[in-house]
């Protein structure tokens, strides 16, 4: 059995890294803006959250009055 | 036959389990180590990994790939598990706790997840009146049986919060996913990690312990 981990267990992603990773997902398998991502997710109105469950637990990692959730 | 890894493991999930279970800042890398375990005596491919992410919200972790949430688990059968559980440290009455805000897993047959085959949610602003834990299948149901113009992938089955590793055990026992261990090593294993996360006097586990 392979059991070797030799890189670190905590990879830290600064804002602008998790807001470009966030803004080009959105647009590529949603068609919309990292802001309107979240302002439907937010409001309940995203039609499947599911399908992009892996953005929304990016987008936890930025602080709450992030001005994305602001803009959104 | 003896197996000389069990015994190391359970110790190890205990270890572990108490380790996240005293809400410490460390308790994020035993869950992370936790589920590294359980996945890698098990369906995890050998060049896989999870890790945390950390971005500027203090006491809060995703688990996930090796890149992220977004970066899915590489299995033995060329198949793939993106997961995407989002943890957070915060007081309790009797000091702090981690707990699960949200968590999803799905299993995927691309890296991309255009091929997805079923994935299980936990969020926490579904879209009124889709239930917030839920399992959604990729699956194919005749027109007449469902609402016009609704696919059955597009169905959310309500579910209790699932563990992973009762993902695990329906990816190994129903989807014929091999496992890197035997049989009587990974469900004992599983079974002394799933225990805690069930709280064993009132729900049952997913599958058998050995």
């Amino acid at each position: 059995m392979e059991r070797a981990m030799t890189k670190p267990s905590i990879l830290t992603l600064s804002r602008q890294e998790i807001v470009d990773r966030l803004d080009r997902e959105a647009r590529v398998r949603l068609g919309m803006t990292v802001e309107e991502f979240l302002r439907k997710y937010r409001a309940g109105a995203l039609h499947d959250p599911g399908e992009v469950a892996d953005l929304i637990a990016l987008a936890n990692l930025l602080v709450e009055d992030d001005p994305l959730f602001a803009a959104a | 036959m003896p197996l000389p890894d069990l015994p190391a493991y359970l110790g190890r999930v205990r270890e572990l389990t108490t380790q996240y279970q005293a809400g410490a800042p460390e308790g994020f890398d035993a869950f992370r180590e936790l589920a590294d375990l359980i996945l890698r005596i098990t369906i995890l491919a050998g060049h896989g990994g999870v890790r945390l992410a950390q971005g500027p919200r203090p006491n809060t972790l995703v688990l996930g790939g090796w890149n992220g949430p977004t970066d899915p688990l590489p299995l033995v059968n060329d198949r793939y598990l993106r997961v995407a559980v989002t943890f957070v440290r915060g007081r309790v009455e009797e000091g702090h706790r981690i707990k699960v805000v949200e968590s999803s897993y799905q299993y995927q047959v691309d890296p991309e997840g255009r091929d997805w085959v079923f994935r299980y949610d936990f969020l926490r602003h579904p879209p009124d009146p889709h239930p917030a834990s839920h399992l959604q299948i990729n699956g194919e149901a005749p027109p007449e049986y469902l609402p016009p113009g609704v696919s059955l992938a597009r169905i959310h089955f309500p579910t209790d919060r699932v563990s992973l590793e009762a993902v695990i055990r329906l990816l190994v026992d129903q989807f014929a996913v091999p496992t890197n261990e035997e049989t009587e090593v990974w469900r004992s294993v599983l079974a002394e990690s799933e225990a805690p996360f069930l709280g064993i006097r009132h729900r049952s586990l997913s599958g058998p312990a050995g």
